[in-house]
């Protein structure tokens, strides 16, 4: 069922799903931006359509909300431990098309990954209904028809602006009763069908040109250029690496916290082990591996899809213009050469 | 030589054309890059003085009435006065990604205050305090800063922040057991170098442009300086409304008789706490403003106890004799 209403009609309805639901979209934080007087746009709660930007990409992906930078756990006292709360009420997030496909990976690692399911993320992720934001972006970082991210059924409701009012398809039921009434007008979302950047996804054939493609020089050119500072996995809508810290007051060290914190493959120390053993030394090191990560072994373990959704945000965020289209088109030609060079 | 003021450093391209046919037309075919940022043209002959003056009235018109919506009016005599120098500026933030401020703006704002007069004030504004554009050697520098905020829940502990603060501002900043950042702000700059690193938007810019004001620095032959901070974390609104005194200062100083004397001799003359009650007179600070209660140049004087004579030598603010 369609509908056109219009943003105070909107609201209207904001304050009564508010009863049962926090609404996250992604908010402009004015000249919160990484240089000055530049904005950021981040996923916050919102009261008003008018607070949600429907026609700039967010500077990091919805994946916040689920899985939050920093999330306590439990607290202990001793002998005893409380497990934190999540919130109460349920999650009504607007999402891009490539944004959806994400949770879909990210469900994977949490909830499918080696048969165990983060009860963090669980109790989170039972709590989503997704409006799907029309996504008529094609902004120049933006690749998400290559990936086969641009479609998705995967939504409650599917929203576009247009002059002052939201053209909303209601899919699922439960939200029907919040649209009686209003005026009723056909709408059916369009996705992408075409992106200015356009990426093939090259095939690794054999084990044997894996592993001579790790040790290719291309990813040498990341020692210069990469500084580590995982602006890239924070921003991805896919990556779920975090690390865990315990917080012991400081006048009684058997009181305090677990919590978990978003951590990056991309920053030196990531895989320091115990005795002080670490992998991955260098940038080029750390870069392939988070390349190879989403664009070949995650599919490779999986066997579904790539990781990476497309949403180009590492590209539009990595403070030193790396790309990862034009890394992957490296990787491509690096592939072909040693191909070339085993079948002669 | 003919010099073009160019406040803030930036103008329409547009006016190239007439620096060329000027320099080409009136002066020595040669052109200069003024070490005050201004457009200079050698070698005009002294007869092509009303011609050259009547020539750079549009620019006038354009740069320093409509532009800087000066107090004047461009007419066929070129500019008025000469004695408030060309106010600089780093490119700032229309350019450069450490600037925290729009330089050109301020600048403009700045021109306005104090051209056209006789009284000289050198100045110049920098995005940010690694000061570029060289305000601690100006009377006044004028650094675009901030107050930043930190959300403790956005930080994932990575040290980008300590270690760009420790390479390249103050060392403030550190990580502690719990994988979040100390600060020790006493030191703080203002600079946002924790900013531009911290990859997850934890440290952000707070909600006010604040700057931070050196005084007193100066070249020279007899006792060069640099300057010393005079006001931090000011706003705009304070800036600005100091330099709306400055003319007031100088002219009491100087006795209400403008002479050549470079403006940070003034200060001089006053001392620092008449200074300072005079140029901050009317002024509201906000909330965050610092001010130095007392302020002590270090001169690198070129002759030994330059500053030593007789004592009808030395001069007096104020009323004279």
């Amino acid at each position: 069922m369609g509908y056109k209403v219009c943003f105070d009609e909107v609201n209207q309805i904001f304050d009564e799903l508010r009863k049962e639901y926090e609404i996250w979209a992604p908010k402009r934080f004015p000249g919160k931006g990484r240089y000055s007087d530049t904005d950021l746009i981040r996923y916050d709660k919102v009261k008003t359509v008018e607070e949600i930007v429907f026609d700039e990409k967010s500077d990091f992906p919805a994946k916040e909300v689920l899985s939050p930078i920093t999330e306590p756990l439990f607290y202990f006292t001793e002998d005893e431990w409380k497990e934190s709360k999540a919130t109460s009420k349920k999650l009504l997030i607007f999402m891009r098309p490539c944004d959806i496909a994400a949770q879909q990976r990210q469900e994977k690692i949490y909830l499918g990954n080696g048969g165990f399911s983060d009860i963090y993320y669980e109790r989170m992720h039972e709590k989503v209904k997704i409006v799907m934001m029309q996504c008529d972006l094609n902004d120049d970082t933006c690749f998400c028809v290559s990936m086969g991210t641009n479609k998705t059924d995967n939504y409650s409701l599917a929203v576009v602006a247009e002059d002052g009012a939201l053209k909303v398809e209601v899919k699922d039921d439960a939200f029907a009763p919040y649209f009686e009434g209003k005026n009723a007008e056909d709408y059916v979302p369009s996705f992408p069908t075409e992106n200015i950047t356009k990426l093939t996804i090259p095939e690794i054939p054999n084990k044997e040109v894996l592993t001579k493609l790790k040790e290719h020089p291309m990813w040498q050119e990341y020692n210069k250029r990469c500084i580590s500072c995982g602006s890239c996995t924070v921003a991805c809508s896919t990556c779920t690496c975090f690390t865990t810290t315990d917080i012991a007051y400081n006048e009684n060290g058997s009181v305090g916290e677990r919590k978990r914190t978003t951590a990056s493959c991309q920053i030196e120390g990531f895989t320091d082990m115990a005795g002080g053993h670490s992998f991955r030394n260098t940038p080029g090191d750390r870069m392939r591996y988070k390349v190879l990560h989403k664009f070949h072994d995650y599919k490779e373990r999986f066997k579904d899809y790539h990781m990476c959704v497309g949403c180009g945000r590492c590209i539009s965020r990595c403070p030193e213009f790396i790309s990862i289209t034009a890394t992957v088109n490296k990787m491509s030609k690096a592939i072909e050469e040693i191909v070339a060079a085993e079948n002669k | 030589m003919l010099q073009l003021r160019v406040p803030g450093a930036l103008i329409d391209a547009k006016h190239l054309a007439l620096v060329q046919e000027l320099c080409q037309k009136y002066g020595n075919g040669t052109f200069h890059m003024g070490m005050r940022q201004t457009l200079n043209i050698p070698g005009i002959k002294y007869e092509n003085i009303p011609a050259v003056n009547a020539k750079i009235k549009e620019y006038i018109q354009d740069v320093s009435v409509e532009m800087c919506d000066c107090d004047m009016e461009a007419d066929d005599l070129g500019y008025p006065t000469i004695g408030a120098r060309n106010v600089m500026a780093c490119i700032g933030n229309s350019h450069c990604i450490k600037a925290n401020a729009n330089t050109h703006e301020m600048a403009k704002k700045i021109e306005k205050l104090i051209f056209p007069s006789h009284y000289h004030i050198k100045v110049s504004v920098a995005g940010c305090p690694n000061d570029c554009a060289k305000g601690n050697f100006n009377d006044f520098g004028v650094m675009g800063i901030y107050k930043m905020d930190y959300d403790q829940d956005r930080c994932v502990g990575c040290g980008a922040c300590a270690k760009a603060c420790d390479h390249h501002a103050t060392g403030v900043l550190s990580l502690n057991a719990h994988g979040k950042i100390d600060k020790d702000s006493c030191c703080c700059v203002g600079c946002g170098e924790c900013v531009i690193a911290c990859p997850t938007g934890a440290w952000t810019r707070g909600d006010t442009h604040l700057w931070r004001v050196t005084l007193g620095g100066r070249t020279g032959k007899q006792f060069p300086r640099m300057g010393k901070l005079f006001m931090n974390f000011v706003t705009e609104e304070v800036v600005l409304g100091m330099f709306a005194n400055w003319q007031k200062f100088s002219a009491w100083v100087m006795d209400y008789k403008p002479e050549y004397l470079h403006g940070g001799h003034l200060i001089d003359r006053a001392g620092y706490v008449k200074f300072k009650e005079m140029i901050l007179d009317g002024v509201e600070l906000n909330p965050e403003a610092k001010v130095a209660e007392e302020l002590y140049w270090t001169e690198a004087e070129q002759r030994a106890n330059i500053h030593v004579k007789p004592i009808s030598k030395h001069h007096k603010a104020g009323p004279q004799a």
